[in-house]
C-alpha cells in the first residue's frame, strides 16, 4: 500500500523526441488511477518510468515518499502486468508465479501456499503444471496477474492488460480486475487506450495527449465537464458532436444558434454561464450523441441521414446538416415505431434537437471548456 | 446436362494425372541425384573407417582399393599402435585446447550477444560496425605477427598449447552475430517482467534468456569446440616441429609428411582419424535435438 507522486516527470529520448512533458500527479494510497489516451501519448512511457523500466530524463518519482529515480525495478516494490503477458515460456504456470518468490529465497512451503492461493482466486488451479503455450489468451493473462499478485507489492502496474483479448473476454476480465482490486486493496496504475476500460475501472482518469496531461478527474467529472475539446471527443462513444455556432445573450438568458435554430441554455450550464458572465461570441458547441433527440418535421435542426448503424438496443444515426456538418445521433430503438426503424435509409430527412442543459462550450482558439478555469 | 458435366470433368482428370506422373518423374530424378551425391560424400569416410581396421604386413599399407596380391587381415592393431605412439599426448593437447576454448568462447560470445541485444549505449552501433569490418579481414593475415607475438611471450613452439588457447579465444567476442540475432527474437518484455519480479541482469540472463536460447547456446558450444578441434594451419605454424605440443591435426599430418611415412603410417592415420571424429560425433548426436526444438511458444501473444 503506497502513494505514488510524480513531480515534473519528463522523458526525452536519445533522438531528442520528448515523450512526456512535465507530468505532475499525486496518486493516493489504494487509489485506482487509469492513464488513457491515443497511442503515442506517453501513457505507457510514464508507467514504465514508474516501474523503472525507462530512465527518467527529468523530475522525480516517489513511491511512499521515497524518491525511486535511481532504484532498479526490483527495489521499487512494484508488480507489473504486461500487455503481451510476458510469461516465461520454459516454466510451468506454477513456476511462473513462484519465480519472484524464489528470487526472494522464500521457503518452498510458503511459496506453495501463496501460489495455490493466487491460483484459486484466479481460477487457474487446474493449469498450474502446464506450460504457457498450452493456455488460452485469457488464461495466460490470469497467470500474468497471478504472478504480479503473489508479490504483494505496494503498487500494482498494468500496461494495457486486456488489449490482446477478444471483446467478450475483455469484458469478463474487466469485471475480474474490479473484483481483484477489492481483494488486493492496493494502489493501481492502469494504462489503456480504451476509454470504456478507463471509465469503468478508475477512481481517477488521467487523459493524455502528445505527452501532456489533458485532464485529471473522476470518470464522471471527465464525462460531464471535459476540460477541453480533446477530452470531450475522447471520452464517450460515439464521440461528442462538435458544432461551430454563436453564443448569444438576450434578456439575461444565453442561447446557442446551431444551423439556424435557437436553443436556450438551461440548467446548471445556463447558471454557470450567467455566474461567469461569459461574453457572447463564436464558440464550439459540444453535444453528446445520446443527448440529441429526434424532433418533429419542421422543428429543430434539419438534417439528412447518411448511415444508419443498428446496434441492437439503439441506432447510431450519422446525419449531415445543410452545410455538410456530420453529426451522430444515438436513438434508443425502444422509442421508435417499427415504421420509423425500417424507413430510416440514406437521404431520409430527419429533424433533431437537444436540450439546453446537455451542452458543452469550448473556446474555438484555445479549445478549452468555457465553464472551467 | 449430365453429358456436358462429364465432358468437362475428363480433361481436368487427365491434367490431374499428368501432374501426378510429372511429380513422380521429377521426384525419382531428384532422389537418384541425391543418393549419388550421398555416396560420393560418404566414400572418404567409409575408406577411413574400413582402412583403420585393416592390418597389412609392415610397410605395405595402401589405399582402400589396394593391389589384390597384398594380403591383409582385420583387427584392432592400428588402434593399439595409436596409443603406443605420441597420439594420446596430441589428443589430450587438442582436447584441453578445445574444451577451454568451448567454455571461454561460449561465455564471451553469449555475454557479448546479450549486451548488444539488450543494452543501449553510445558506442554500441559504431562498435558493431567496427567489428563487422574487422571480421572481413581473413584471420590468416594475422598469422605471421601472431607467431612473433606468441614467440616473444614464450607461448609458441613447445609452449604452443596455451598460446593456441589464447589465439582461439582472443577474437571470440566478434562471433556474436548469430546469437545476438537469436536473442533479439526473445521478447524484451520477458526481461522486463523478470526485472520487475526481482531479478538482476545476470539472473535475467541465466534464468530466462539462456534457457530459452538453448539451441543457440548449443550451437555456440559446438562451433567453439569444433574450430580448435580440427584446426591445422594455425596450429602447424605456431607449433613448428615440437611433437610434444602438436594437436591431432598437425600430428596426424606429420605421420604422412613423406611418402615413405605414408606406407608405414597410413592405417594408423586412419585409426587416428576415426578416434578424432568420435567426440564430435557424440556431441552432435546428443545435442542435435536442440537445433530443431523451438522453445519460445506461448511466451507472449503472437
Amino acid at each position: 500500500m503506497a502513494s505514488v507522486k510524480l513531480t515534473k516527470v519528463k522523458k526525452v529520448y536519445d533522438n531528442k523526441v520528448v515523450a512526456v512533458h512535465d507530468f505532475d500527479l499525486d496518486i493516493q494510497d489504494k487509489e485506482f488511477v487509469v492513464f488513457v489516451g491515443p497511442s503515442g501519448c506517453g501513457k505507457s512511457t510514464t508507467l514504465r518510468m514508474v516501474a523503472g523500466l525507462e530512465e527518467i530524463s527529468d523530475g522525480t518519482v516517489e513511491i511512499d515518499g521515497v524518491v525511486v529515480n535511481d532504484l532498479q525495478p526490483k527495489d521499487r516494490n512494484i508488480a507489473m502486468v504486461f500487455q503481451n503477458y510476458a510469461l516465461y515460456p520454459h516454466m510451468t504456470v506454477y513456476d511462473n508465479i513462484a519465480f519472484s518468490l524464489r528470487l526472494q529465497k522464500m521457503p518452498e512451503d510458503l511459496i506453495y501456499e501463496k501460489v495455490t492461493n493466487a491460483a484459486e482466486i484466479l481460477g487457474i488451479t487446474p493449469y498450474l503444471m502446464r506450460k504457457p503455450r498450452a493456455l488460452s489468451g485469457g488464461q495466460r493473462q490470469r497467470v500474468a496477474i497471478g504472478r504480479a499478485m503473489v508479490r504483494e507489492s505496494k503498487v500494482f502496474l498494468m500496461d494495457e492488460p486486456l488489449s490482446n483479448l477478444d471483446a467478450k473476454l475483455r469484458n469478463e476480465m474487466r469485471a475480474e480486475i474490479i473484483k481483484l482490486r477489492q481483494k488486493l486493496n492496493t494502489t493501481f496504475i492502469y494504462v489503456t487506450h480504451d476509454q470504456t476500460e478507463a471509465m469503468t475501472l478508475a477512481d481517477r482518469i488521467v487523459i493524455m495527449k502528445d505527452g501532456y496531461i489533458m485532464q485529471v478527474g473522476t470518470p464522471t467529472e471527465c464525462f460531464d465537464m471535459p476540460a477541453n475539446l480533446f477530452v470531450a471527443e475522447f471520452i464517450g462513444a460515439p464521440k461528442m458532436n462538435i458544432m461551430k455556432t454563436n453564443l448569444i445573450k438576450e434578456n439575461g438568458k444565453y442561447y446557442v444558434t446551431p444551423f439556424g435554430s435557437k436553443i436556450e441554455v438551461t440548467g446548471e450550464k445556463g447558471e454557470e454561464l450567467k455566474k461567469r458572465n461569459v461574453e457572447p461570441k463564436e464558440i464550439l458547441l459540444g453535444v453528446r450523441p445520446e443527448h440529441i433527440t429526434l424532433a418533429k418535421p419542421g422543428e429543430g435542426i434539419t438534417t439528412r441521414l447518411e448511415v444508419n448503424e443498428m446496434m441492437g438496443s439503439e441506432l447510431h444515426l450519422h446525419v449531415y446538416t445543410e452545410d455538410e456538418t456530420r453529426l451522430i445521433v444515438r436513438v434508443p430503438t425502444i422509442n421508435l415505431t417499427a415504421d420509423q426503424r425500417t424507413n430510416m435509409v440514406f437521404g431520409t430527412p430527419l429533424n433533431i434537437t437537444f436540450e439546453g442543459k446537455v451542452m458543452h462550450f469550448f473556446d474555438p482558439e484555445t479549445e478549452k471548456n468555457l465553464l472551467l478555469d | 446436362m449430365k453429358k456436358t458435366d462429364s465432358a468437362a470433368v475428363q480433361p481436368v482428370m487427365k491434367k490431374h494425372m499428368g501432374i501426378k506422373a510429372a511429380n513422380r518423374i521429377s521426384n525419382t530424378i531428384l532422389y537418384v541425384i541425391l543418393i549419388l551425391m550421398s555416396i560420393i560424400w560418404l566414400i572418404p569416410f567409409v575408406c577411413i573407417v574400413v582402412q583403420s581396421f585393416r592390418v597389412y604386413p609392415t610397410g605395405m599399407s595402401r589405399y582402400l582399393f589396394s593391389h589384390p596380391d597384398i594380403s591383409f587381415r582385420w583387427g584392432f592393431d592400428n588402434y593399439i599402435n595409436l596409443w603406443k605412439s605420441n597420439f594420446p599426448k596430441w589428443y589430450l593437447n587438442t582436447f584441453i585446447i578445445a574444451l577451454f576454448v568451448a567454455v571461454v568462447q561460449t561465455v564471451i560470445v553469449l555475454c557479448m550477444s546479450y549486451t548488444l541485444s539488450r543494452f543501449r549505449f553510445k558506442l554500441r552501433a559504431p562498435m558493431m560496425k567496427f567489428m563487422l569490418i574487422l571480421g572481413m579481414f581473413p584471420g590468416m593475415l594475422t598469422m605471421i605477427i601472431l607467431y612473433q607475438v606468441l614467440k616473444d611471450l614464450g607461448l609458441a613452439l613447445e609452449n604452443a598449447v596455451p598460446g593456441l588457447m589464447l589465439v582461439y579465444v582472443a577474437s571470440s567476442g566478434m562471433g556474436y552475430y548469430v546469437s545476438k540475432g537469436f536473442f533479439d527474437t526473445i521478447p524484451k518484455s520477458l526481461d522486463e517482467a523478470a526485472r520487475v519480479d526481482g531479478a538482476t541482469r545476470a539472473q535475467v540472463l541465466f534464468k530466462i534468456i539462456l534457457p530459452l536460447a538453448k539451441p543457440i547456446v548449443i550451437y555456440t558450444i559446438l562451433t567453439a569446440f569444433m574450430a580448435p578441434w580440427g584446426d591445422f594451419v594455425f596450429a602447424k605454424y605456431i607449433v613448428g616441429v615440437n611433437p610434444s605440443a602438436y594437436n591431432v591435426a598437425v600430428g596426424l599430418q606429420d605421420w604422412l609428411s613423406t611418402s615413405a611415412n605414408v606406407s608405414e603410417n597410413y592405417t594408423k592415420f586412419c585409426a587416428g582419424g576415426v578416434v578424432v571424429a568420435i567426440p564430435v560425433t557424440i556431441l552432435f548426436i546428443c545435442l542435435q535435438r536442440y537445433y530443431v526444438e523451438g522453445v519460445t511458444g506461448g511466451a507472449v501473444k503472437g
